[in-house]
């Protein structure tokens, strides 16, 4: 392979696994927190994308069309989801608790279903893109969007922020704590339903963030949600739930290896994924960096 | 009459605690004994590894002759060694009748009947375990919203059906009020006498420990520190210091 | 619980539950449909028939052994790919099949489902809960992704298409009387295996694995069995759905096919036998009617789970058996000592 195809290859396949890293983050948080698995993580991360769209073409109507508009636009649809989901969890979700696991999947599954159509009430049934209108830089010989790099940045941005949270602030290590003993934290004082609200939404904006991150490379549609949610459960399995570190660099292999099978089997690509989220729960269900006391 | 059950050298650690300590044990064919200790001796742990629940770190467990150390449990159990749990483990959503019919129908081989009507094979057995347990007349209740006491009873009823020659009981009368466990205690005795079932429990209640077993052993911190008959261990000082929690292993 | 009502019903109940009152309602509404005016409910009431078989088959997984399967389509979707390929094979150039051929090509569908359920499963009963959940969506997916992209066997994305009946069978009514005879003898042989120690061994394995092998129960063993069973019966609905719907595309083998038999399980109760089949029905004739008036059906079947979820989680028969309980509670209890009613299924 020439070399000038084998950047483009790693870069989108990396630019892809940032995204899905950002998606499965806060995917994998809410699981190993909760216990809570969100089928409706990616749906909502498509809602982050469509309110990224609106705000930006409001602040362009208002501001005059600028790139730069994609930064307030994008915070302000991660602020408005986090919101979202602290009373979506608060109201909806807390009341499966307990319950069996079946009926707790059952209730995201649901939220799939009406979410998406709340999508296809507010925004009608057109993609939505956003086009920043930036250069191919020569690279290589040959064109690379430099919007790639400005992803793959970010995603390490955060996710060097997600470390700094989980492992340098209080509140990140008391979730860390929950992650291995709910019991224990709760014995501490430290009320668990504020916990379980703060993470869903933390998990929840990450999705919106990444939504709106996202945009300019992408066009968002009906559907599209369906697709990722399997590919982030791939990753959450590969990493480990609960790990950041797992979902980092899960989301890594799952990218480049889905850049690179689409080269010699495109309709494939996605079969090679699977294969190893099969080989890693044969072989290590609790992932590559989950912990087996968890399992 | 010999050993029915023999363990070596048994020892088993989680991590750095050790958990049962070089124990070695035997019972005789037609024995009843109990084991007895304060909270946290090991006695359940004891009980899981002899009955295959956790895999020992080394030591041997030979039962009627056959080696069956780190054996699974279901392998265990079809050999002739039935267990019951300190926390009664049932099948909650279904009846008293069709929690004792499927633990017969497991001992008889006949699980992976297809055809057959469950509720056609094994009832005379089924009945039989439900009478001697006293369930007869609950024998339609859903075992999940039985009082505590039915529930240790059913737990027993299932140990049983699967016709053990080797019984392990763990803490059988817990939660039980007295004239229970007075109940459940001589329907021990009489499987012991009557079928020569062997018979091994663990026991907090010294009243019920010394009216019904012949042999104790006493464990502490994972080990053996005294055996005996119940006089004996009475007597015996090194018994008194661990109780009074004066005894340092 | 003879309580001097000796009627047909109360003796039908108190021999099998909800269900046999159910079954026999059930069995009465499909027998009469045909003869409403139109072939659209006889159609529809094909499809019910046919994906209420598949939904009853996954329920031998998580109503009676507890686990949840989001990859239980690969079967059905595995059978339906085995019938349309046996069934092209035979179709003649005009595109018209002998009436032999089809019944042969029915009979591809199960031991092709039965023998992808083996290879799965053999994996899958390693696991259980959400870990068996996610390995069999895995399994799942891969099967799908298979089928879409080995284009030169399954014809990929276009599906495989033009599976039409012989003459006989191209009336709806008859292929919907051929159906219906097969999916009754499906769910009497159904009857059987969840009423036989096997079935009763399932209930365990969902309520205490770790006492049942205690018993003496192989746990894996039975649940592969059990996942063998499960798998071959969808891919019996597959074989039908097929030549009913006129062709088979890979999504039959995806997980939000999967997702149906599911909610079938859920709004009809997985606590009940029938209760899949008379989820389907709901399901089946709220899609029917709601796609007639508006585009938003994942809106309102969202929100029937939704709702069934928090409120009702037995589904239909469940909340039913619940009112039957509480009126016989009330009864009692005006009466002798008080006695908990058993669950009957």
């Amino acid at each position: 392979m020439d070399p000038s195809a084998f950047a483009i290859q790693l870069f989108s396949g990396l630019s892809r696994a940032m995204v899905l890293f950002l998606l499965s983050a806060g995917l994998s948080l809410i699981f190993g927190v909760m216990n809570i698995l969100n089928f409706a993580h990616a749906t909502l991360w498509l809602v982050g994308g469509y309110v990224t769209y609106s705000i930006f073409e409001f602040l362009s109507g208002q501001f005059g069309a600028s790139p730069w508009m994609l930064l307030p636009a994008t915070v302000g649809a991660t602020a408005a989801l986090a919101a979202a989901g602290f009373l979506l969890e608060r109201y909806l979700i807390r009341r499966t608790y307990g319950r069996d696991l079946p009926e707790q999947l059952l209730l995201t599954f649901a939220l799939v279903l009406i979410i998406g159509d709340l999508i296809k009430l507010v925004w009608g049934v057109e993609n939505r893109r956003i086009s920043l209108g930036i250069e191919p830089i020569e690279m290589l010989d040959t064109f690379i969007n430099p919007y790639h790099f400005v992803i793959i940045a970010t995603g390490v941005a955060v996710a060097f922020g997600l470390w700094f949270f989980l492992h340098r602030t209080r509140f990140g290590k008391i979730v860390r704590a929950a992650v291995y003993s709910r019991n224990m934290v709760s014995a501490l004082g430290i009320p668990i339903p504020m916990i379980y609200s703060g993470v869903f939404a933390l998990g929840v904006g990450l999705a919106a963030f990444a939504g709106g991150v996202f945009l300019p490379l992408l066009p968002m549609s009906l559907g599209v949600d369906h697709d990722i949610i399997v590919q982030c459960f791939a990753v959450v399995v590969i990493g480990g739930f609960g790990s950041m570190l797992g979902t980092f660099f899960a989301a890594i292999i799952v990218g480049v290896v889905y850049s690179f099978s689409i080269l010699f089997w495109p309709d494939g690509a996605l079969a090679m994924i699977f294969l190893i989220v099969i080989l890693v729960l044969i072989w290590r269900p609790w992932g590559l960096f989950g912990t087996e006391l968890r399992y | 009459m010999g050993a029915i059950l023999e363990v070596t050298n048994l020892h088993k650690h989680f991590g750095g605690i050790h958990v049962t300590r070089h124990v070695n044990f035997s019972m005789e064919e037609g024995e009843q004994s109990a084991i007895i200790g304060p909270n946290g001796a090991g006695k359940s742990t004891f009980m899981n590894l002899l009955t295959g629940y956790h895999r020992c770190d080394s030591g041997k467990v030979v039962f009627e002759g056959r080696d069956i150390t780190n054996q699974p449990p279901h392998k265990i159990a079809r050999m002739g060694i039935s267990r019951a749990f300190q926390v009664s483990s049932i099948f909650a959503k279904m009846t008293v009748a069709e929690n004792v019919r499927s633990a017969v129908h497991a001992q008889m081989r006949r699980s992976f009947s297809i055809f057959g009507a469950a509720g056609r094979i094994g009832s005379a057995d089924t009945d039989r375990v439900l009478a001697l347990c006293g369930l007869g007349v609950k024998r339609d209740l859903v075992a999940g919203e039985l009082a505590q006491g039915d529930k240790k009873r059913l737990e027993l009823a299932i140990a049983l059906a699967g016709r053990p020659r080797l019984l392990f009981l763990d803490e059988p009368t817990a939660g039980m009020s007295i004239d229970e466990a007075r109940g459940t205690m001589e329907l021990v005795d009489r499987l012991n006498r009557e079928l020569r079932l062997t018979v091994l429990f663990t026991e907090h209640d010294m009243g019920i420990v010394f009216n019904h077993a012949r042999r104790l052993t006493l464990l502490h911190r994972g080990e053996i520190v005294v055996q005996g008959t119940p006089e004996e261990v009475r007597a015996n000082e090194t018994a008194q210091k661990v109780y009074l929690g004066e005894h340092n292993v | 619980m003879g309580t001097g009502n000796g009627n047909g019903w109360s003796r039908l109940y108190a021999r099998h539950g909800l269900s046999g009152p159910a079954a026999l309602v059930l069995l009465a509404f499909f027998l009469l449909v045909p003869l409403l005016p139109g072939k659209f409910w006889t159609i529809v009431s094909t499809e019910i028939l046919i994906l209420g078989l598949f939904a009853m088959s996954f329920n031998l997984l998580y109503g009676y052994m507890g686990q949840i399967s989001f990859g239980h389509a690969a079967f059905f979707g595995l059978g339906a790919y085995a019938t349309a390929m046996v069934f092209t094979r035979f179709k003649t150039v005009g595109g018209e099949i002998a009436t032999l051929d089809f019944f042969v090509s029915l009979l591809a569908g199960p031991p092709v489902a039965a023998l992808g359920a083996l290879i799965v499963g053999f994996f899958c009963v390693r696991l259980t809960g959400i870990y068996f959940a996610m390995l069999s969506l895995a399994f799942g997916e891969l099967l799908f992704y298979i089928v879409f992209s080995w284009y030169s066997f399954t014809k990929g994305d276009d599906g495989i298409q033009g599976l039409l009946p012989p003459p006989f069978f191209q009336d709806p009514v008859n292929y919907y009387y051929l159906t219906l005879a097969i999916v009754v003898a499906a769910l009497l042989a159904l009857r059987r295996i969840t009423e036989s120690p096997f079935g009763y061994i399932m209930r365990t394995l969902r309520d205490n694995q770790r006492r049942a092998a205690f018993l003496g129960i192989n746990v894996r063993l039975h649940m592969l069995v059990n996942f063998v069973i499960a798998g071959t019966f969808a891919g019996l609905a597959g074989a039908l759905w097929g030549p009913f719907s006129r062709s088979v595309n890979p999504g039959l083998l995806g997980w939000q096919e999967s997702g149906i038999a599911v909610f079938m399980t859920l709004i009809g109760g997985a606590g009940a036998f029938v209760g899949p089949m008379v989820g389907s029905v709901i399901y089946t004739f709220l899609q029917a009617v709601v796609t007639m008036f508006t585009t938003y059906w994942p809106l309102t079947i969202g929100t029937v789970i939704l709702l069934i979820v928090l409120f009702a989680p037995g589904g239909v028969l469940g909340l039913i058996e619940k009112r039957i309980r509480a009126r016989r509670g009330a009864a009692v209890n005006a009466g002798d000592e008080e006695e908990t009613v058993v669950e009957k299924r």
